[in-house]
Order: structure tokens, then sequence, then C-alpha cells
């Protein structure tokens, strides 16, 4: 039998049947990929993709901070015929300097042709230049962190640098996660309204007073949300030309300070928690209370006995020592420990500072008596608003936040909701019936203290008279508190008895007060006729 | 009857080739069109980016009050001189304010 293979023409059918099935099969696994492997992998470009860094909006949506698209310009020197003419122009208009211009266009060579002329260049800025007809300019796409509220958010929010590094404030805080997804907004805690109702008031104050520096603090004590935090002096966000004594300097979270009398209401529930005094009880007050080679003083005249309630409404110094020391130096440190006020108060801003209190070998009697009123003892208002809040929120420990978190936040449970019950009472004779009248505002049941602490000298021992940081903490509504107010000013000038917290952060405080709590919902109660005091 | 397959697949491949190129060049047309309306809604994208900014910095309550203040002549109101729409009665209904019309005035909470 004579087998013979396949003739040359059936090979070379085969070899194109063979070609053609890999060509198909060649195409048809490329359909599979680009229609099932990589489907929408070309689709519409995603919502400010071209962006480096995430929006910042505040908790009801409104826009705090976005990249806008401006271009890094750049001018081929070889190209200009008229440098001095071209620089002086391009100066002019880009509001550069002419001088490193010119040098950089005489410098240039035909390697290096490009002179950077202005990075971040506006869309109406690159108009004018485009206006001037001149040869050999060249763009490079960038973006540009914008802030449309201005100066009223420029501590709280930071600035970024040219090349979109988040330097300070929470643009510096949250660096990491505003890149992550520049398409996913980044959702803060702060009310937008809130915030500018607090920078306008305190704004205000800060130049009634003429301060050096003020601040304010709005605070949700259930769920630890910073609704608001301004640092006066302030500065541009926008413009980043310090003018004047503009500062990005965040005073409520990075400084610290003594804060005086507001101390005084951890002294009393910390006595309320240990049942070492009853609100009824008579302590003597007397010219002068004497421990050891000191003797602490009041700010003015009392009387020689006041019940508890009293020195607290009264911010009787004298009385608060003997029930600071009723406590002890132990105790109270390990309290004021519980509260977070004796390690920085961390939070999403980079900016924080590191409390000021005697080592605990040296905690003894008069540090014990003078940190009971604020005293001896320096921390960052940040830090005691969050240990404040505790005291009036059920006892509960809470962490400040500037990211949306609606629900409760409170944590372990550091005083008994008894102790805060009690607290809110005092906090709520002390504007009634103390020096935290002014803040009393009629249909809001609000509760506070006031502090007026003397500065301590500069490099030196003991304090400078009527050179007074004064603060007050508020709180409302006082049967079931939700906000918390707490306003700082800082050297307010005028008559000794005009600059203390009652007449300064006080009033301030329940300006506040009266016009952010309608916007934040809170319940009005019934005002008697004659008493619309606002 | 082979030499005509031979030539119906020589056919095939180049009419397959043929059909191939077509859709190729329909795909890069598409695709550079693709581009273009990418760009076109990449540059859209950037200038309603750049209006809601500024929308946001006219609309703000810096400027709001500013002009309130200069061409209506409002001022902050008291609070209890603030009501919500939640207060007034309905038509027909007794008000429940009628002794103290605005001071028994209050606000809903705002959802978080």
């Amino acid at each position: 039998m004579n087998q013979t293979g396949p003739t040359i023409y059936q090979r070379r059918i085969v070899v194109g049947a063979a070609l053609c099935v890999a060509a198909f099969a060649l195409v048809g696994v490329r359909l599979v990929d680009v229609t099932i492997f990589k489907h929408g992998a070309g689709g519409v470009v995603s919502d400010h993709s071209i962006f480096a860094r995430a929006d910042i909006v505040d908790r009801n949506g409104t826009l705090l901070a976005r990249d806008l698209p401006v271009v890094d310009l750049y001018a081929n020197a070889t190209a200009l015929d008229d440098k001095q003419g071209a620089a002086n122009d391009l100066a002019r208009v880009a509001g550069v300097d002419a001088h490193r211009l010119l040098a950089g266009f005489k410098a240039a060579t035909a390697k290096k042709p490009y002179v950077l002329i202005a990075r971040q260049v506006t869309p109406d800025v690159q108009d004018k230049i485009k206006h001037l007809g001149l040869p050999g300019l060249e763009s490079e796409p960038n973006t540009k962190r914008y802030y449309p509220q201005g100066r009223a958010t420029a501590q709280l929010l930071g600035v970024t640098d040219p090349d979109g590094n988040g330097q300070s404030g929470l643009e510096g805080g949250l660096d990491a996660q505003l890149r992550t997804a520049p398409s996913e907004a980044v959702q803060l805690s702060v009310d937008m309204r809130v915030q500018y109702i607090l920078a306008n008031e305190v704004a205000a104050a800060r130049n009634t007073f003429h301060c050096i520096k003020a601040g304010g603090l709005v605070m949700d004590v259930n769920t630890g949300e910073m609704l608001g935090m301004v640092s006066f002096p302030d500065f541009d966000p926008n413009y980043r030309h310090f003018t004047g004594d503009d500062t990005d300097k965040n005073i409520m979270a990075g400084d610290r300070y003594e804060l005086g009398s507001v101390f005084k209401v951890l002294s009393f529930a910390l006595a309320t928690e240990d049942h070492t005094m009853t609100p009824d009880e008579v302590f003597p007050i007397g010219n002068g209370f004497k421990i050891g080679k000191y003797t602490i003083h009041e700010a003015e005249h009392m009387p020689a006995t006041y019940t508890a309630r009293e020195i607290l409404a009264h911010s009787s110094n004298i009385g608060t020592a003997q029930i600071a020391l009723r406590s002890g130096g132990v105790r109270q440190r390990a309290f004021l420990d519980s509260l977070g006020l004796l390690e920085p108060r961390l939070t999403e801003l980079p900016e924080y500072a590191r409390p000021l209190y005697p080592a605990k070998a040296n905690w003894g009697t008069i540090e014990t008596a003078t940190i009971g009123f604020g005293h001896g003892i320096s921390v960052a208002p940040l830090s005691y608003i969050a240990a404040a809040a505790v005291v009036v929120n059920g006892g509960r420990k809470v962490v400040p936040t500037f990211l949306k978190h609606p629900e409760d936040g409170r944590g372990a449970q550091l005083l008994k909701p008894d102790t805060s019950v009690k607290m809110r009472e005092l906090l709520r004779y002390v504007v009634t019936n103390g020096t935290g009248r002014k803040a009393d505002i009629a249909g809001y049941d609000v509760g506070g203290k006031t502090g007026s602490a003397e500065k301590p000298i500069l490099n030196g021992h003991g304090y400078q008279a009527h050179v007074l940081v004064t603060s007050f903490l508020a709180v409302f509504p006082i049967d079931n508190p939700r906000y918390l107010v707490f306003v700082l000013l800082d050297t307010p000038k005028g008559p000794p008895m005009s600059i203390l917290a009652g007449n300064t952060a006080a009033p301030l405080a329940g300006r506040v007060i009266s016009r952010i709590a309608p916007l934040l919902g809170v319940p009005q109660r019934p005002v008697p006729p004659g008493h619309e005091n606002t | 009857m082979v030499r005509v397959l031979n030539t119906l697949c020589v056919a095939l491949m180049g009419l397959a080739m043929l059909a191939l190129y077509h859709v190729s060049e329909k795909t890069r047309v598409a695709g550079v069109q693709l581009s273009g309306i990418n760009r076109e809604i990449a540059k859209e994208q950037s200038a309603m980016s750049v209006l809601q900014t500024e929308w946001a910095q006219v609309a703000g309550p810096a400027q709001i009050q500013v002009l309130a203040e200069r061409n209506l002549g409002l001022s902050g109101a008291p609070a209890p001189q603030l009501a919500s729409f939640e207060t007034l009665p309905r038509r027909g209904d007794d008000a429940p304010l009628t002794d103290t019309p605005i001071r028994n005035a209050s606000v809903t909470q705002p959802s978080n």
C-alpha cells in the first residue's frame, strides 16, 4: 500500500487555515479582554480627577477648601528679543520680581532656555499675560488650594505649600486622607455657620478690648465633634502674605495657658465625686489663706464666709483652695490625669501643646491649692474643654474630633452621673447668681464659669498685675447639655474691674450662644415678659 | 473542489482583513472622539469647580452678613425673636402661642 503524505498545496492550505484561526483567536481574545476585563477603563474621568487633594466640606456640605486649576508659567528666554521689557511686563502683570526674571533671562542658554515666571497663575492673570503678546511663553497645568471662607477658617484648615502638601491645620493633619482619595470630599464636624459666628464675635471682642490674642471653641459634649474653632490673630489663607500681626499660630490647640478660675469647675467636680464637700457647706473666706510661707488672696473683697455654692459662683480662690486641699494632691493629680490634662491633647490637628505642671515629687500642698483654682498648671484650651465636657455630659470621657461623627462618642465613665447633675446645677448658679450673669441668655439655660488669670511674668517668677487672660466656659442647655462654648481673651485692656472675665469673656460667650443656639436647633424655653435680655 | 475551497478561504480571509481594518479604524476614530469628549468633560468639570468655589465664597456667611447690614439694614435678631414654621398654628387652630407669641418659639434639630 502506497501511503503518500499531504501534498505541498495541502500543507499550504493547513498553514493558511492555521494562520486564519490564530488571527481570529487573537481578535476574539482581545475582544473578551476589552469588553469584559477592561470594561470601563476608558470611561469618563471622575469629578476632580485632575486634582491632587480632596475637597474639604463642613458638616452640612458647605465647601471649605478645594483645588482649583492654575498653571505654572515659563518663558523660553531665547525667544525673547527685548528681555528687559519682557521682564518688566511680566513682573507687573504676574506680581513677581522683575530683577529675578531679568537675571533668569540673561542666564538662560540654548540647552536650558526656560525660566520660571510664576507658579500657580490664576486664569485672570493668565489672560492678562496672554494679552502682552510675548513669544515663548509656555504653561504647565497645576492646582492651587483655595479657601472660599477666607480668614474665618484660617487656623482651623491651615494651608498647603505650593506643591500641595499640607503644612498646618487640618490640611496638615489630614494630609494622607486628603491625598488618598482626591475625588471623595472629607467632611468635617465643623458647622460653617457656627464657625463664622464664633469668628465674628471673637474678633469684635478682641477689637473692643484690644487683646493681644483671642480664641473660641464650640464642641458637642456628647459626640466630641468640634463645631467651631477660631484663633486670633489670623491670616488670609488665600494670599498667605502676613500683614500686621497676622500669624498662623493656633492658640486654642497649640498654646498653653494658666486658665485660672475655670479650673475651679474641676476641683468642685472632684470634691462632689468624692463627697468631700456639699454645695451648702460653709467655708471661711476672710482676708487671706496662709499655706506655709504663702498667702492666697482674692481678686476682690469677699465676705467672711461663703457656702461652697457661693464660692464657685463668686469665684473665691480661698474657698476653692480649701476644697482642693480636702481632695489632696495625689487624688487631684490622678483626677486631672484621668481627664487627659497631664498629656498633650492629640486630635486631627497637627498642632498641640504639652501641658506644664509640677513634677509628682513637687506636687505639694501649695501646688494642690493653686492648681485647684487654675494657677500652676498650663494646658491648651482644647485640652481643657475635653475635660470640662466630661463634667457636664454625664461624666463620660469624650475625645474632641474635627471629623463628622454624629453618633454618641462618649466612652469610659470617669465621674458618676449624679456628680455631673450636681455640677450642672452649680454651673447654672454661677450664671444666674454669680460672675457669669452676662452670659445668661433668655430662653437658653446657660451654665458656665468665668476665669480671670493673671499672666505669669515671662522668664521669671510671679504674675503680672492686671495683665489677664480671661475666659468663659459655657454649657447649654444646662438640664441636658449638648453644646459647650469656650472663649478666651488674652490681655484685654481697660480699667481693672472692667477687664475681668465676667465683663469680657462672659458677655462674649453669651452673644455667641444667642446666635448659634437657634441655628443648632436648641429648644428655647418660655421667657417671662420683660426678660428678653438679648 | 479543493481549489474552490482554497479560493473561498482566501476570499474570506481578505474580507475578514477588510472588516477588521474597518472596525479598527472606527475604533480609533471613536477613541479620538472619546478623548475629545473626556477633555471637554474635564474642562467643564474644572469650570464648574471654579464656579462652585466662587459661589461658596459669595454665598458665605461673611458676605451675606455684610450685604444684609449694608443693603437691608438688618442686624442679628435676639434669640427670643426667632421662631420656626413648626410653631405656627394651622388654619382654624387656636393659636398655641397666644400668651407669649414669640417667646415660646423653638426650632427643630437639624439632621446630622
